[in-house]
C-alpha cells in the first residue's frame, strides 16, 4: 500500500508540475515587448492604431456631409460656423485646443479626453437618430448616414478601449486611465444638457468633436508607434 | 453697436469696413485681411481696429489684434493666441463705430487652407502598344508648413492638368498620397499640371502649386520590331524545313510545284527533238539555214584569247573517254598514217608545256571554268538534250570529231605560233600543196595525202550537205584524209565553237584569203556560238608558205570597218591563259556576223 500511494502521489506530482510548468512557459512565452524591440506586439498596436484612426476620420466625414446638408436648410453661413446659440455639451470636457497643447499633453490624459468624447455622444446621436427617422424631413441618405454615425460612435468607442487596454498591457501607457466600464459616471450630470440642443447644432457640434477625436487619435499615434505613415 | 446686416450687399449701401478673408495655413495661426470698403478716409493705418472675441468661457471678453501688419491691413494671431475648435469673431471698429459681422465668426480649423505641395515630379510609367498614349506617376512633397507628420493635418491632393494652351483644366479625383497616376496622356502633347490641397474632410482648397510640364514624344520602341523580325524569320525558317521535306522525300509533283525546273530556252526554229540521236540531218539542214533563215549566230565574247573553242559533247563522256582515246588514236593514226600517235590533246590556248597533260583530265586544264556565259550554256545544254554540264565536257576542246559538223578544218595557216596541238582529231592545216596535197601543222608537214582541190570538195561538201556526214567519213577515211574530223561513232552531235583565227596581215594575202565576217549561210560551220568558217575559200589554195605561220590568232578587236584586227601572230610564248573576265574580254574570238557587232563592246 504505501508503494502504491507512492506511486500515485509521484504522478500526482508530476501532473501538477506539468500543469504549472506549462503555465509558466506560456506566461514566459509571452514576451513583453518594448517600443525598441522589433516584431513584437508593437506592430498590432500600430495596425490598431490604423483602424481606429482610420474609423474616426470615417465619422468625421460622414459628420461633415450631414452637417453640410443640415446647412441646405438653412442659411449657409461662410465659416460654417452657423448661428451656434449655445455651447455644446461637451464643452465642459478639457480639451487640448492647439498641437502643442495636444503634444504636451500626457498620453492618458489625452487617451482620456478621447474616451470621454467618444462616450459623451453615444446617447446623442441615438436620439438624433431617431428624431431623424421619425421626422422624415430628410431623405434615407441622411437618415442612414445618422443611423451610421451613432454606430461609429459606438465602434470608435470600443476601439479606442482596445488600444488603451493594449497600451496598458504593454506598459505605455499606466493604468491610471479611468475605469471605463461605467463612463456614463462622467457625465451624468450632464446628461440632460444634450436634449436641449437642436439638431443642427448637434450636428455641428458632433463634427467639431469628431474632428477633435481624429486629430488626437492620430497625435497619440505619431507619439507612440511613429512609423508607418504619420 | 452697429452692425450690417450679413447678406445684403446692395450697391446702393456704401460698403462697410468689413474683413475680406481670415485664412490659417497650417491650423496652428490664421490671420486676417480688412478692407474699409468705400470709406476711404478710414484706410490710412491706425483709423481702424481688430478686436476679436474668443469663446472659449463665458466670460470671454473682445480683444484687440495681437499683431498688425499693415502694409497688407492684415492681422495676424500667433501660435499663442490661436485655439482650434474654439469660435472666434471679429470686429472692426472705427472711432466711434464697430463694424461687425456674424458671418466673421470662425473656428480655426474651417478656414484652414493648406500651402500647395512641393517638389512636383513625374516618371514615365509606361506607353500603350500603339505608341500613341503614356501613364505619368506625378509625385509631390506635402506642404512644408503642414505638421503631416505628427499627424496634426490630414491632407488630400487635388492634381489638375491640361494641354498647354488650352484653358480646361481636367481635375483628378481626390486623394491623400503623395503620388498619383495620370492614365492616357498623348505622345507628342504638351501638358500642364498643378495640384493643390485641403484638409480631409473640409472645403477650403489651398493655392494651386507652380506648374510643371510634361512631354513625351515618339520613343521609337524596339518592341515593335522585335515581334516582327522575329515572325518574319520564323516564316522564313518554315518555309524552308517544309521546301527541305520536300525535297528530301521527294515528292516530285510538290517539288515542281515548289521549285519548277527553270525552262530551257527556246531556240527560234530548233527544235530540241531533234537535237537527240539521229536526227541531226535535220538539225544541220537547220543549222546552216535552210530552215527558218539560219541560227543566228553568238558573239562569244568571252572567248578572248582562246585560240580555240569549247564543245560539248552529246552524251556522257565519261564512258566514251576510253573509247575516245582509241577513237583518237584511231582517227589519228587513219587520219595520219601514224602509228599510235601520241595522245596529245587540244590545246585551249594555253601554253604548249600546258597542252600536253598526260591524262585526259588534262583536258581541262587551260580553260577558265568562268568563261561560258549563261546563255551560252543554256544553248549549248538545249542543243545536247541529257548533256551534263560539266565544264570539263563542255569546254574541253572536243577530241571527238564533231558529227557530221561543217568542222573541215581546212584553214589556211600563217603561221604563228602553234597553238593547236595535234590530236588526233584535229590537225591544222598549215597550207595546202599545189599538187592537191595539205600541210599540217608543224610536224605534220610531211603528211601531204591529199590534194587540195579533193580537200576543198570534200569540205564543201561537208559543209553544205549534211546527210553526207557519213559519205564524207568514209571518204575521209578511203581517202585518208585528215581533215575532216569526224566522230566515227556517230553518236551525236558535237557542237563545237571553234575559235578560229585568222591573221589577215594585208600584206600577205596572197596565200590566203582575208575572211571577213559574213552571215552563217555562207559559212560553213555552224556552232551556234560563231559561225567560224575553217574553210578557206578556194582561191588560195596555193599558199606557197611554208614559214611558219601561226595556225590560230586572236582577233582583238573590230576596226571601224568591222574588219578583224588579229594580233600579229607572236612568236613566242602563246598567249597566256588568263582567266579574264569575260565581259571584259577585248574581243569575240572568231567569226562574228555584222548584226553581232552592235552587241561587241571595244
Amino acid at each position: 500500500m504505501p508503494g502504491n500511494i507512492r506511486s500515485v502521489c509521484a504522478v500526482w506530482a508530476m501532473l501538477v508540475c506539468l500543469v504549472f510548468c506549462g503555465k509558466l512557459t506560456t506566461v514566459d512565452a509571452a514576451p513583453l515587448c518594448t517600443n525598441a524591440q522589433a516584431g513584437c506586439h508593437v506592430l498590432s498596436l500600430a495596425n490598431l492604431f490604423d483602424r481606429v484612426i482610420q474609423h474616426s476620420a470615417r465619422m468625421h466625414g460622414i459628420s461633415n456631409d450631414l452637417h453640410s446638408e443640415f446647412e441646405l436648410y438653412f442659411l449657409p453661413s461662410k465659416n460654417q460656423i452657423g448661428r451656434v446659440s449655445r455651447n455644446c455639451h461637451t464643452s465642459s470636457i478639457l480639451t487640448p485646443n492647439g498641437k502643442e497643447n495636444a503634444q504636451r499633453m500626457a498620453r492618458e490624459e489625452l487617451t482620456e479626453v478621447i474616451l470621454k468624447l467618444l462616450v459623451a455622444w453615444r446617447d446623442p446621436l441615438w436620439h438624433f437618430h431617431q428624431s431623424m427617422a421619425h421626422h422624415h424631413d430628410f431623405n434615407n441618405f441622411s437618415s442612414n448616414k445618422s443611423l451610421e454615425m451613432s454606430d461609429m460612435v459606438h465602434e470608435l468607442r470600443k476601439g479606442v478601449q482596445k488600444v488603451v487596454e493594449k497600451m496598458q498591457m504593454l506598459g505605455i501607457i499606466s493604468n491610471s486611465v479611468s475605469n471605463l466600464a461605467s463612463p456614463e459616471a462622467l457625465l451624468a450630470s450632464d446628461s440632460a444638457e444634450w436634449r436641449l440642443m437642436k439638431d443642427y447644432d448637434l450636428l455641428y457640434c458632433f463634427r467639431r468633436d469628431s474632428n477633435k477625436v481624429q486629430n488626437y487619435l492620430k497625435i497619440l499615434k505619431c507619439r507612440i508607434v511613429p512609423e508607418h505613415g504619420c | 453697436i452697429m452692425y450690417s446686416l450679413p447678406l445684403c450687399h446692395c450697391l446702393s449701401a456704401p460698403l462697410e469696413p468689413h474683413f475680406t478673408e481670415c485664412i490659417s495655413r497650417e491650423q496652428e495661426t490664421f490671420r486676417c485681411w480688412w478692407s474699409p470698403g468705400s470709406y476711404h478716409n478710414l484706410s490710412s493705418p491706425g483709423a481702424l481696429r481688430v478686436f476679436y472675441l474668443k469663446k472659449d468661457s463665458p466670460t470671454s471678453e473682445w480683444k484687440e489684434c495681437p499683431e498688425y501688419i499693415h502694409s497688407n491691413r492684415e492681422c495676424f494671431f500667433d501660435v499663442n493666441h490661436t485655439s482650434v475648435w474654439i469660435p472666434y469673431c471679429m470686429q472692426l471698429r472705427g472711432e466711434n463705430v464697430t463694424y461687425f459681422n456674424e458671418d466673421d465668426c470662425f473656428t480655426v480649423e474651417n478656414i484652414v487652407r493648406p500651402d500647395p505641395p512641393v517638389s512636383l515630379s513625374w516618371t514615365l510609367l509606361n506607353i500603350s502598344p500603339s505608341g500613341l498614349s503614356y501613364d505619368v506617376m506625378v509625385n509631390w512633397e506635402p506642404p512644408p508648413s503642414a505638421d503631416v507628420d505628427a499627424g496634426w493635418m490630414r491632407i488630400e491632393y487635388e492634381i489638375q492638368y491640361r494641354e498647354r494652351n488650352t484653358t480646361n483644366w481636367e481635375a483628378l479625383e481626390m486623394q491623400p498620397h503623395t503620388q498619383q497616376t495620370i492614365y492616357g496622356l498623348h505622345i507628342g502633347k504638351d501638358y500642364e499640371v498643378h495640384i493643390r490641397c485641403r484638409m480631409v474632410a473640409f472645403t477650403k482648397f489651398g493655392e494651386f502649386s507652380d506648374s510643371i510640364f510634361i512631354e513625351v514624344t515618339e520613343i521609337p520602341t524596339k518592341e515593335s520590331t522585335i515581334p516582327f523580325t522575329l515572325v518574319l524569320v520564323l516564316g522564313i525558317v518554315g518555309i524552308l524545313i517544309l521546301i527541305m521535306l520536300i525535297v528530301i522525300t521527294q515528292q516530285h509533283r510538290l517539288m515542281m510545284v515548289l521549285l519548277p525546273p527553270v525552262p530551257a530556252p527556246k531556240i527560234k526554229g530548233i527544235d530540241s527533238e531533234l537535237l537527240k540521236k539521229g536526227k541531226l540531218d535535220e538539225l544541220n539542214f537547220i543549222l546552216t539555214g535552210g530552215g527558218m533563215g539560219g541560227l543566228p549566230t553568238y558573239a562569244p565574247d568571252f572567248y578572248q584569247d582562246e585560240p580555240w573553242v569549247e564543245f560539248i559533247e552529246v552524251d556522257g563522256e565519261d564512258g566514251d573517254s576510253g573509247e575516245r582515246e582509241d577513237n583518237r588514236a584511231s582517227d589519228t593514226q587513219r587520219l595520219l598514217g601514224l602509228p599510235h600517235p601520241v595522245s596529245h590533246h587540244m590545246n585551249m590556248g594555253c601554253s604548249n608545256a600546258i597542252s600536253f597533260p598526260d591524262d585526259d583530265s588534262g583536258r581541262a586544264s587551260c580553260y577558265n571554268p568562268d568563261l561560258p556565259e549563261q546563255d551560252t550554256l543554256m544553248l549549248m545544254a538545249t542543243l545536247l538534250p541529257g548533256q551534263p554540264e560539266e565544264e570539263e565536257a563542255s569546254f574541253d576542246v572536243e577530241e571527238r570529231a564533231p558529227a557530221s559538223s561543217e568542222r573541215s578544218l581546212v584553214q589556211a595557216q600563217t603561221g604563228g605560233p602553234q597553238t593547236w596541238v595535234n590530236t588526233d582529231f584535229y590537225a591544222q592545216v598549215s597550207n595546202v600543196m599545189p599538187s592537191g596535197g595539205v600541210v599540217l601543222s608543224p610536224g605534220q608537214q610531211l603528211r601531204i595525202q591529199e590534194s587540195t582541190s579533193a580537200t576543198e570538195e570534200e569540205t564543201q561538201k561537208g559543209k553544205e550537205d549534211e546527210d553526207s556526214k557519213e559519205t564524207e567519213e568514209q571518204k575521209q577515211k578511203e581517202l585518208q584524209f585528215q581533215l575532216l574530223v569526224v566522230d566515227p561513232e556517230g553518236s551525236g552531235y558535237t557542237t563545237e565553237s571553234n575559235v578560229r583565227q585568222i591573221s589577215t596581215p594585208p600584206s600577205s594575202g596572197e596565200g590566203y584569203q582575208t575572211i571577213h565576217p559574213q552571215p552563217v549561210e555562207t559559212k560553213p560551220a555552224a556552232t551556234m556560238e560563231d559561225n567560224q568558217s575553217p574553210y578557206i575559200l578556194p582561191d588560195s589554195p596555193q599558199s606557197q608558205f611554208f614559214s611558219p605561220v601561226a595556225d590560230y590568232t586572236v582577233v582583238q578587236e573590230l576596226d571601224s570597218h568591222h574588219s578583224l584586227l588579229l594580233n600579229p601572230p607572236p612568236n613566242q610564248s602563246p598567249p597566256p591563259c588568263l582567266p579574264q573576265h569575260p565581259l571584259k574580254a577585248p574581243m569575240p574570238v572568231g567569226y562574228i556576223t555584222p548584226d553581232l557587232l552592235g552587241n561587241l563592246s571595244p
